[in-house]
């Protein structure tokens, strides 16, 4: 399959971006042999992985829920949601930690579920319904935990602060889930289920499979994710903020495009998601090292966005012909 | 009725003629050098089977597409063709759709005047100015209703009166009807025509095109006939009868059937008893009504009939991906009751639909994948054993001739035989009791048809049973072994192998207007 592709000329987005990826750093190293001592430091690449944690997990959600034709506006508002109750739970409600947790990710897999059911049963366009759930997800947010609930219990904080080799604990949970991601979209009868529900739902229900249940559970795995990245997040700073998601479900959306995922579904991978959020927080941080104004950085990553689906249009507009 | 007077001598000029019109696509040509012409004031039936080229001769008049040869005359102008169908519409040409083109969200007169509203000296629409124009045009034709109704709470033939208004508020000289009356009950049909006969009396040259043979000697003065985009002949309605048409519209040589014997008849496998939709209110009944038939272990029983007749209703009934009325199915003697297509497969029983791209195939998804969609357990229950999922779909490759690279190739870039086989494919390995296989071989090239026809007649023969779908006469009279035909949610009769010719299908297909049986 792969010398297939190789043989048509084209390689995949996956592969598009790695290379892209590869080519920024060496650009970077050749232009600013300066700056890349900064940059290309162990402490430099723990500190970007830390910060992409939260936003993987996110991501890694975002691409189930892309591969199955829908997207979800709501995940960084729950996240947040998810970390207040949670952090509610342990300090004022003075639930123990291991209690909380579950009662947080039962929160989000509940709240993930009726996104699911909004979309698939009521049939409301998934875009009006996790823009409105974002709005609902946010407001309850600020409503329990005001701007954020500090001094979070040590025996929390430990298990977002320990380290292992260098690397902070929720970047070590996104590694597992990643790996668990994309063996499971890659392998197991599940998962591929969500790329023949996305890609033609019509033919799906007619050749057997339950479009709708699908749909559903793939809400559902959403917010679970988006929960786990929202505890993650509270562990590791000792705060549950409020804010803590906002605009990052469109960063996720983004990360899992640019990683290979197409809005009209059926496409799409777990390493794609990974390698599209670790693109995009690379480039941030050489934008950071090199100073330029933060303005700059939706500039040049919306750029980078449009040409790499621009570009892969045009390619398969190729193909077609 | 003083126009029809002139209808017929040849002094009288068409208002609109098209000469010597060809056609491609891809290299096959759907219209030959045809002739059309309409004059004013006449209806001019225009008939043939499905793919005749009817609607490719009619999208060239409206500007949807181009000619590659030919000319079109209106008034006397002669021009090589509209290049769009803003070109056509200035000209005065409009095409009648149902419901289609309509914006449902907007009221009456917006959809009339859309873009064209009628504007004050200040430059804002004048709404009252656009009310009283709508009115009077409504008056005319449905009086029941106003200006500012919405379109969403109008019935199908309301909204089509309203595209009538709008192609009358164009000043349309020639008006394109294309099955006007596939979705009207008789009452509807028969206000519709009083319509057509006012738009007549005011000199409107109108093009209908329709199946239903009752229709063309109801409302036309004259009807042409093409049979492979090619021309028939065109005649006064009042000098020809239906079986005459019938006759030029099959025209072919019937090949001989080439079915070598006559399977041997096993026992029932499906019989379906009395199915019916779900009644489409309190008093009328749904679409489908009392569909009865059987299909023997060992068949190919046809399903034939007129696009819009119920064939492919009646499958996604027995199929479960359709609201059920009444009625009993029985698999192999077992009553089953099936309510999605899980269950559908899980009793044995597999529908190939109609139309792949749309419902069919995973088209950015491997040939692979494609095939094993409805068998997925058989390749694990969690882990898949994808392995093995290749070398089944290599197996497939090799016994149905597929023409790829490798089974790991996307079936959107496969020739639309290859893609058929691909669909066919999936139900093969799946091995249910009864296939239902709707238009398996539209678009489908010939080396590849005969290749699926034989296929088809393999899978039926050790036991299993096969039902097919289909509009092509031809491959109905060399396939089946029986043939039920249906027409307007009914079936109108079975036809043995004996009595199977395209006449008779034909004839049955048309049975409704006879028993009074409209859709309604």
């Amino acid at each position: 399959m792969k010398r297939g592709k190789w043989a048509r000329g084209t390689i995949s987005r996956e592969t598009g971006l790695l290379l892209l990826l590869l080519l920024a750093v060496a650009a970077f190293r050749i232009l600013f042999p300066v700056s890349w001592e900064s940059f290309a430091t162990f402490d430099n690449f723990a500190s970007v992985v830390r910060n992409l944690a939260f936003e993987g997990i996110l991501a890694l959600g975002m691409m189930l829920i892309l591969i199955t034709g829908n997207f979800d506006l709501s995940v960084g508002a729950l996240a947040s949601l998810v970390g207040v109750v949670t952090g509610w739970l342990m300090k004022q409600a003075g639930w123990p930690v291991p209690a909380s947790i579950v009662a947080g990710l039962a929160l989000a897999a509940f709240c993930g579920f009726l996104n699911g059911i909004i979309v698939a049963r009521v049939r409301v366009n998934a875009l009006i319904t996790t823009l409105g759930t974002m709005g609902i997800f946010s407001g309850i947010a600020l409503l329990a935990g005001g701007p954020g609930i500090t001094f979070l219990p040590p025996s929390f904080a430990r298990l977002g602060q320990s380290q292992w080799l260098g690397l902070q604990a929720p970047v070590w949970m996104l590694v597992i889930l990643g790996i668990a991601a994309h063996y499971g979209l890659a392998h197991t009868r599940f998962f591929r289920q969500f790329y023949y529900i996305g890609s033609n739902p019509k033919a799906a229900h007619l050749s057997g499979l339950g479009v709708a249940r699908l749909q559903i559970l793939a809400f559902t795995l959403m917010g679970l994710l988006a929960g786990f990245a929202g505890i993650a997040y509270a562990a590791r700073v000792a705060t549950a903020s409020s804010t803590v998601g906002i605009g990052k479900e469109l960063g996720a959306i983004t990360a899992c495009i640019l990683g290979g995922a197409s809005l009209q579904g059926g496409r799409g991978t777990a390493w794609g998601a990974l390698l599209g959020v670790l693109f995009v927080a690379t480039m941030q941080n050489m934008l950071l090292i090199k100073q330029v104004r933060p303005e700059w950085q939706g500039i040049i990553l919306g750029l980078v966005l449009v040409f790499a689906v621009a570009i892969d249009a045009v390619l398969n507009r190729g193909r077609a012909a | 009725m003083k126009e029809s007077q002139g209808i017929g001598s040849p002094s009288i000029p068409p208002l609109l003629a098209m000469t010597g019109i060809s056609k491609s696509f891809d290299g096959v040509e759907v219209l030959r050098k045809v002739d059309f012409d309409v004059r004013a004031g006449e209806v001019h039936a225009l008939c043939g089977e499905n793919g005749a080229g009817k609607s490719t001769l009619m999208n060239i008049l409206a500007g949807v597409l181009q000619a590659d040869a030919g000319r079109i005359s209106l008034n006397g102008d002669s021009v090589a063709g509209f290049a769009d169908a803003h070109a056509a519409q200035r000209e005065g040409i409009a095409m009648v759709f149902q419901e289609r083109s309509l914006f449902a969200s907007l009221t009456v007169a917006e959809n009339i005047f859309v873009g064209r509203q009628p504007v004050t000296s200040w430059g804002a629409i004048d709404r009252r100015k656009h009310r009283v124009l709508t009115g009077e045009l409504l008056r005319e034709i449905v009086p029941e209703i106003e200006p500012d109704d919405s379109i969403a709470d109008l019935t199908s033939a309301q909204q089509q009166m309203i595209e009538i208004a709008k192609a009358m508020s164009l000043h349309a000289k020639v008006m394109v009807f294309d099955e006007p009356t596939a979705a009207l009950s008789s009452k509807e049909t028969a206000r519709l025509f009083a319509v057509i006969q006012r738009l007549k009396a005011r000199g409107v040259a109108i093009i209908y095109i329709s199946h239903r043979l009752e229709e063309v000697f109801q409302l036309c003065d004259r009807v042409t006939v093409l049979r492979d985009g090619v021309w028939q002949c065109t005649l006064e309605t009042a000098d020809t009868t239906g079986d005459e048409l019938i006759r030029r519209m099959v025209g072919r040589d019937v090949e001989m059937p080439s079915v070598e014997d006559a399977p041997a008849r096993g026992p029932v496998l499906l019989e379906v008893r009395n199915l019916c939709d779900p009644p489409a209110t309190k008093n009328t009944p749904g679409f489908l009504r009392d569909v009865n038939f059987q299909v023997h272990a060992g068949e190919i029983v046809g399903l034939a009939g007129l696009a819009g007749s119920g064939r492919t209703e009646t499958a996604l009934s027995l199929f479960g991906a359709r609201a059920r009325g009444a009625g009993e199915v029985r698999l192999a003697g077992k009553p089953v009751r099936i309510d999605s297509p899980i269950e559908a497969i899980g009793a044995g029983l597999g529908y190939m639909s109609e139309d792949r791209k749309d419902s069919g195939l995973f088209l950015e998804m491997s040939i692979v994948r494609n095939i094993s969609v409805t068998s997925l357990r058989r390749f694990g229950s969690w882990w898949m054993r994808t392995g093995r999922e290749r070398v089944v779909a290599d197996g497939f490759r090799r016994q149905l001739g597929l023409a790829c690279r490798n089974v790991g190739q996307n079936t959107g870039s496969l020739s639309g035989g290859n893609q058929q086989k691909v669909l066919l494919a999936r139900w093969l390995l799946v091995e249910p009791q009864v296939l239902i296989v709707d238009e398996p071989t539209r678009g489908v090239d010939v080396g590849a048809k005969a290749e699926v026809h034989q296929l088809l007649r393999d899978f039926a023969r050790p036991g299993r049973a096969v039902v097919m779908i289909s509009s092509d006469l031809p491959e109905v009279l060399t396939v089946c072994d029986r043939v039920y035909v249906m027409c307007a949610g009914r079936i109108t009769g079975e036809l043995p192998r004996e009595g199977l010719t395209e006449e008779a299908v034909m004839r049955l297909a048309n049975a409704a207007g006879a028993n009074g049986n409209h859709r309604p």
